[in-house]
């Protein structure tokens, strides 16, 4: 027994959370916003959903191929973090989009900006974000508005035909949209996972009671830009529900936004990042009405080495030196 | 009854672990028939022999001289014969000078000169010569401890045993709660304070019930949070008070003290008992019997986890002390030391070594850190060798609790970096 003895520093127990199964997790969390959109939009929504996935993974294998390791190294070191980004783009996408852009985007969000950076954890921008504004860069000529669900409007009104509602209330128009249809983005415009806010919600309480993410942040960021958006509008708060019901706020909000590599460390760090976060993205809608959360989080994901470098946990018990006050 | 709640603490955290011999009462051991005394068994100078080979030696004899001010006396734990004197390169890879006494079985016995009175500088006086340590895990001489250099008002005993799988404190606050306070009481008498609190981590209710009866004694019953047995939290939690990063308990007027060190004090003041003797946990899923041991210093660790029934086949790692600070054994030529308080047999699903992968920024390590300090940042400041960073960053303030690599989902080696960092900062300094 005695020379099979493993030596390793302490802790010797670990806790059970690993990378792989956190990842797990947002890939569950993700699961009822999948479905709702394919019952949306039909099985061209799979397809699309599918190729992203596939394609992510498959952009990760390739890399780590050619870096030359062998398929069982990647296969026992894979941590789903590239099914994540990839169930990400696929859900960020309409309908109308023709079935190459996922992977494209896919295949951009992995190489370019994680694998080339170093690998999970290394990326600067988040590669979700990132393939969705590559795509919507890129291949806006193929598409043209989004597509409303196969299921029409179920409590309120016709729906518009003309603007989507997060262009509406970009205006400072209340959407004649109910609020329920909003919430179950039935009659509303959108791409395959934005559209069902219920079944993110029902994703972000999950992950929240996985504690893979802090419930605060995602909140303060949507209740900041319904804020925000209210206050442009000089305090018309039947603004508040509809702004943060529309677009893919929610959506960036619970997975994009709290993504781990592109957050800050601290708790403080972290509410500083949020609340700009949701500030700006309401002043963006506000400005124009594209990809306005997309944009928002790319460019916030910039300012977090600046964030973690000014603000630090101050160690327990530390005081702040005294300066001499004699020396006037 | 005066049990209290403690100060909130909002980090740290609660660990899985299961205190397999809680309700082991501890037991004699039997005395082996060869003891390996190490010189240096607590922190500072290594003690100096003072006997040669082939001389007898008592139960309680002294075989090594403190060596300067930072040091402590170590006594023969059987009585028997010295068979040889050298140096052994031991379980835990470092090489130390070993005293090793062929036990003859007569269990003669050699007690301190009796005290006249209870003077605080006699008491004092007596826990130097008794070699008392630190047994909760530190090793700092205790007499030392009792010497501050400004006066205190408060005396915090340590019996929060946050560590999961040891149970040697807690079955000592159940079986030894009279001799416990009178211990506490000579300490407090040693120091000239008057209030005196013990801090117990709550999965003890029958050592916080036991302790509770004695009226001068406050009681608090401690969350389920590790580290609360760190020295510095403890204080916060019981009296409020944040010791000062860099600085000492004293600083805040306090002296922390564990329950063995007080029992042992107990021993020498009243039973005029030098330190050769001490209890630890022997457990484990990896071993067939756990249990609480009442052992000579110097046993041999493979005759405790013999008598404890054996190893099963399955266990991939010993470890000496507890699963979060202990140190893993190379090997099994490990024996007892003063401040040991556990031998742990792990099977492989209770370690859960994985190899580790990038740093996924998750932030959970500043979060649980105890110190807040940031330990994502000190490991690639330690592994890109930038040491006057990770000292910006707070490094010498690691306790070494182990809870960021405990929590850390990439399972990277931050305590062990983080240790490499203060040993390379400490060189720079003394380099200078």
């Amino acid at each position: 027994m005695e020379n099979k003895l493993i030596y390793s520093s302490s802790p010797h127990i670990k806790a059970q959370r690993t990378t792989r199964r956190i990842m797990i997790d947002v890939c569950i969390a993700l699961l009822p916003a999948t479905i709702m959109g394919i019952i949306y939009f039909g099985l061209y929504a799979l397809l699309l959903v599918a190729l992203s996935v596939a394609f992510a993974v498959i952009g990760e294998y390739l890399y780590l191929l050619i870096a030359g390791k062998t398929f069982k190294e990647i296969t026992d070191r894979f941590d789903f973090s590239s099914v994540v980004t990839g169930l990400l783009i696929g859900l960020t996408i309409g309908t109308n989009y023709p079935f190459y852009t996922p992977i494209f985007g896919s295949l951009f969000a992995v190489v370019a900006v994680k694998m080339l950076f170093g690998g999970t954890g290394k990326n600067v921008v988040n590669p979700a974000i990132a393939g969705r504004v590559f795509i919507f860069i890129s291949f806006q000529w193929a598409v043209g508005a989004w597509l409303f669900p196969a299921i029409g409007s179920v409590f309120g009104q016709t729906a518009e035909t003309s603007a989507t509602a997060v262009v509406n209330v970009s205006q400072g128009i209340i959407p004649k949209l109910s609020v329920l249809d909003m919430l179950l983005g039935t009659g509303m415009q959108g791409c395959i996972g934005e559209t069902c806010k219920l079944a993110l919600l029902a994703g972000g309480i999950y992950l929240a009671i996985r504690r893979v993410i802090n419930i605060m942040y995602p909140f303060i960021y949507i209740a900041l830009a319904g804020i925000t958006t209210v206050l442009i509008f000089g305090f018309d708060f039947a603004l508040f529900l509809p702004s943060i019901l529309s677009g893919g706020l929610i959506l960036g909000a619970i997975f994009m936004a709290t993504d781990y590599t592109t957050t800050p460390n601290t708790t403080l760090g972290n509410t500083v990042y949020f609340v700009f976060l949701g500030v700006l993205t309401a002043v963006l809608r506000y400005a124009t009405n594209m990809e306005t959360v997309s944009f928002a989080i790319l460019l916030m994901n910039l300012t977090v080495p600046l964030i973690d470098k000014f603000i630090l946990n101050k160690p327990f018990g530390y005081k702040k030196p005294q300066k001499a006050k004699e020396a006037k | 009854m005066k049990i209290l709640e403690p100060k909130h603490f909002p980090f740290g955290s609660k660990i899985h672990g299961t205190k397999l011999s809680k309700n082991c009462p501890i037991e004699k051991a039997p005395a082996p028939a060869r003891v390996y005394i190490s010189v240096s068994q607590h922190i500072g100078a290594p003690a100096i022999p003072v006997v040669n080979v082939g001389d007898k030696v008592k139960k309680g004899t002294l075989i090594a001289e403190a060596s300067g001010a930072i040091s402590a006396n170590v006594f023969s734990s059987v009585s028997g014969t010295v068979a040889e004197i050298r140096d052994i390169v031991n379980g835990l890879n470092q090489k130390q000078k070993y005293i090793i006494i062929d036990n003859d079985f007569k269990n003669e016995e050699e007690f301190l000169p009796p005290l006249g009175d209870f003077e605080p500088n006699t008491i004092i006086e007596r826990i130097r010569l008794a070699g008392l340590v630190g047994l909760g895990g530190a090793g700092f001489p205790t007499a030392v401890k009792l010497t501050p250099k400004n006066p205190l008002d408060t005396l915090v005993i340590n019996g929060a045993e946050c560590e999961p799988y040891l149970t040697c404190d807690h079955r000592l606050m159940v079986e030894r709660t009279d001799d416990i306070y009178k211990g506490i009481k000579y300490a407090a008498r040693a120091l000239n304070v008057k209030k005196i609190v013990v801090g117990i981590e709550r999965n003890k209710p029958n050592a916080i019930e036991a302790l509770s009866a004695f009226d001068d004694l406050e009681v608090v019953s401690l969350k389920r949070q590790y580290p609360m047995g760190s020295e510095k939290h403890l204080i916060y939690v019981t009296t409020g008070r944040k010791v000062p990063t860099g600085k000492m308990p004293f600083d805040v007027n306090c002296c922390v003290l564990n329950i063995k060190t007080v029992l042992a004090a107990y021993y020498a003041i009243e039973k005029d008992r030098p330190l050769t003797e001490t209890v630890l946990t022997v457990s484990g899923r990896g071993i067939k019997e756990p249990k609480n041991l009442q052992v000579a210093i110097g046993t041999p660790f493979s005759e405790l986890i013999a008598y404890c029934g054996g190893t099963s086949d399955d266990t991939v790692q010993i470890v000496a002390g507890g699963p979060m600070m202990g140190k893993a054994l190379v090997n099994l030529d490990q024996y007892v030391r003063k401040t040991d308080s556990g031998i742990l047999c792990l099977k492989a699903h209770e370690t859960y070594a994985e190899s580790p992968s990038n740093c996924i920024n998750c932030g959970l390590c500043a979060r649980k850190c105890p110190m807040r300090l940031m330990p994502m940042y000190i490991e690639s400041f330690a592994l890109s060798g930038d040491f006057k960073e990770a000292e910006r960053y707070g490094a010498m303030n690691c306790i070494e609790c182990g809870l960021c690599a405990y929590n850390c989902p990439a399972k990277r080696a931050l305590v062990q970096s983080i240790v490499y960092a203060k040993t390379k900062i400490k060189e720079m300094k003394n380099g200078k």
